[in-house]
This record gives C-alpha cells, sequence and structure tokens, in this order.
C-alpha cells in the first residue's frame, strides 16, 4: 500500500504517474454527512473521517519532519484538534482540505520548535520501489554514482528535503510527492497560486543543487 | 530561463522524488490509527481549558501568529514577559505617587455646623422651640445610630405591664 496521492484531485498539471492502489474519493454528498455527525460528537462517524484522510495526513507530517514518531504524534494530535475544532468548521472548503490546514499549521510549529535538533527516523522503503522503473533507472549503470543503491539515495533525499525551508519542503511534498495541485495547495497553505508556484520552482532549484551527484 | 523550460529539466529531481512515496510506516500501522485517534479523545486527554485555548487559537489566526512567534523564539516571548511586568510595576508606582489624601476631605466635612449645634442655635434664638430629646444623646455614630443610655433605653428597661386575668370561681 502506499500512503500518498489526494482522493479529489483536480489537477492542472497531473504530476509524473502516481502509485496505484489508492483508495476511492469520498463523495462529497457523503462527506458532508459524516461532518455532520461528527460536530454533533458522534466519534463512529469521525473515525470514518480519520480512515479516510489518515494516510495522505500521516504521509505529509512523515514527509515534513523524516521522522516516524513524530509524525505520529502530529498526525493523532491533528485529527484530535479537527474533532474539537470542528464546530468551527464552517464547511467554506471541503473537510479534507480544513484538516489538512490543522496538521500543517501542527507541523510548522513543531518543525519551529525543533530547529537544529533534526533526527531523522526515515520509514522503511516498500518492496515495490526496488521494480519502479524510474528508480532502477537512478541506480543503474547511467547513474554517476553508479554505487549508490536505494536506502542511500532515500537518506540522501530526505536529508536536502530537511535543508529546505519549510513552507519550500512543504511544496515539494504536496506537489511532487503527494500530488496535489497548485490551487489545492494555495488552498491549505492559505497563499496564492503564484506563491506557490515560485516557491516549488525555488524549491527544486534547491533540491537539483542539493541532489546533483545523484542526478545526470 | 522559463519556468516551464525548468519543469521539464526537474524531471530528473521528481523522479528522485518517487523515493518518498515507497516509504512506508511498519506493516500494520494504519490498522489502529483511527481507533488510537478516538480513544484519545474519548479519554479528552486535552483538558476543556487547553481545547478554549486551542479554539480560541484557531479562531484567531493573528493570535495564532503571536504565539508562533513565542513558540519559535523564547527570547520573544521572555521580552513580554519583562515588558508587561514593567508595565505593571510602573503602574504602580504611579497609582502610589497618584493617590489623594483623605484628609483632605475631612476638615471640608468637619467645618460643617452638626445637627446638634443647628437645632441649640434654633432653641437659643426662639424660647419657644424645644430642644429634640432625640438630639441629647450625644454620642450617635453612622455604625450605632441610637445610643441606648437616654431616655428611649428608660422607656425600653421600664417595668413591663402585668395582666392578671380576673380569677372566676
Amino acid at each position: 500500500m502506499i500512503m500518498t496521492e489526494p482522493a479529489s484531485r483536480k489537477v492542472s498539471k497531473p504530476p509524473d504517474e502516481l502509485p496505484a492502489g489508492l483508495e476511492a474519493a469520498p463523495t462529497p454528498v457523503e462527506e458532508v454527512e459524516l461532518v455532520k455527525r461528527a460536530r454533533k460528537g458522534d466519534l463512529t462517524a469521525y473515525d470514518d473521517l480519520v480512515r479516510r484522510y489518515q494516510e495522505r495526513i500521516y504521509a505529509t507530517i512523515y514527509h515534513m519532519t523524516s521522522n516516524h514518531e513524530d509524525a505520529n504524534d502530529l498526525a493523532q494530535e491533528a485529527f484530535i484538534k479537527g474533532f474539537q475544532a470542528l464546530r468551527s468548521f464552517k464547511g467554506g472548503s471541503s473537510f479534507y482540505t480544513w484538516v489538512y490546514r490543522i496538521a500543517v499549521n501542527k507541523t510548522i510549529n513543531f518543525l519551529k520548535q525543533r530547529k537544529n535538533k533534526a533526527q531523522m527516523s526515515l520509514d522503511d522503503m516498500d518492496f515495490n520501489a526496488e521494480h519502479d522503473p524510474d528508480l532502477v533507472a537512478l541506480i543503474s549503470d547511467k547513474t554517476p554514482r553508479r554505487e549508490v543503491n536505494l536506502a542511500e539515495l532515500q537518506e540522501k533525499l530526505n536529508a536536502a528535503m530537511q535543508k529546505l525551508s519549510e513552507p519550500h519542503r512543504l511544496v515539494v511534498t504536496l506537489h511532487d510527492v503527494q500530488g496535489l495541485s497548485h490551487e489545492e495547495i494555495a488552498k491549505i497553505m492559505g497563499c496564492n497560486i503564484g506563491t506557490v508556484r515560485s516557491r516549488l520552482f525555488y524549491a527544486r532549484q534547491q533540491l537539483q543543487a542539493y541532489l546533483s551527484d545523484y542526478l545526470q | 530561463m522559463s519556468m516551464n523550460q525548468d519543469t521539464e529539466n526537474f524531471g530528473q529531481l521528481r523522479r528522485l522524488l518517487k523515493i518518498k512515496r515507497y516509504e512506508q510506516p511498519p506493516p500494520g500501522y494504519f490498522n489502529d490509527f483511527s481507533s488510537r485517534v478516538i480513544a484519545r479523545i474519548r479519554l479528552g486527554e486535552r483538558g476543556e481549558d487547553s481545547a478554549v485555548i486551542e479554539r480560541l487559537l484557531w479562531e484567531a489566526p493573528w493570535l495564532q501568529r503571536i504565539w508562533a512567534a513565542f513558540e519559535a523564539k523564547p527570547v520573544l516571548a521572555g521580552a513580554f514577559g519583562l515588558a508587561m511586568c514593567g508595565f505593571l510595576i510602573s503602574g504602580v508606582i504611579y497609582s502610589e505617587k497618584g493617590d489623594v489624601q483623605p484628609v483632605a476631605l475631612i476638615p471640608a466635612a468637619e467645618s460643617l455646623p452638626s445637627s446638634t449645634e443647628v437645632a441649640n442655635v434654633i432653641a437659643e434664638n426662639h424660647p419657644l422651640v424645644a430642644r429634640p430629646a432625640a438630639l441629647e444623646v450625644s454620642s450617635t455614630n453612622a455604625i450605632n445610630p441610637f445610643q441606648m443610655d437616654g431616655p428611649l433605653l428608660r422607656t425600653l428597661h421600664a417595668e413591663p405591664a402585668g395582666f392578671q386575668f380576673p380569677i372566676r370561681n
């Protein structure tokens, strides 16, 4: 199972083909009904909502922190806060965008506090990664550093990600890893699309510089 | 170089970023994730007070930004605390200096003739006007308006009237 990819994608520029086997998007009516019930204190309905978004929320936080334990704590806290603040949810955006914003705010606050104390605790790679043609190509003979293996590449990539500022890391995570559209990212981050684009451009430039040894 | 051209040039990097999609938490991690969240909600892990603060922070983004700034820079929080202490201390000092002397008001009140003096003056000028008995009681005050040693007390201490019903044979 792969834990990325938003359910309802209105991708203006679809990212590279995303992994298969993802959950079906919840219909808005279903979600609205679940939110309504959860607001009245129905924990079964909220449990349903958590199940729908847990993987995406966890993944976003994990890619931001590069630490499983931190991602676990923050993801749980984001959902708890989501339940507590549900009364203030006006329904102007989807629940999914709203809970994403909670998670992102929580993570950015956490990262500001954690500054200079970052310690990576990376998740294991899925077995399928070894069969991904793009990744195979990266570690093949054509790669400048031919001795590199997938685990090392993973570590280098995470280290490079951690060098980015939080907003830049977030944009790369949401767009290039999670596959969200610029519009969705703008909603989550509370900024305009132009800002998202420029941040993405700058972040990619930075990453390319950090990882030049591993890119052709 | 335009942004679109660069998007094309980032192809290699984007392929490398695909690695991130394959990073996974321990097997079965998500099986009981929601149960743990719900259990924590049920336990009310976070007290009502903190929930109110969190809600306030959530509903007032400017407050959230200030809070985040304090969390990120403890020096700023310390400086704010010091400024508040300074403000409080200066307030106390200022209020002590600016206190109005209550003594200043008393002479003005004392300079007014008392009701007894007024009654005496009236009685002297008009012999037909008798001095009021109640005014003879001189040592009354706001707490004890009736001095219980005058004619009023004597009346109260008078022998109780005896009621004897005739006995019928």
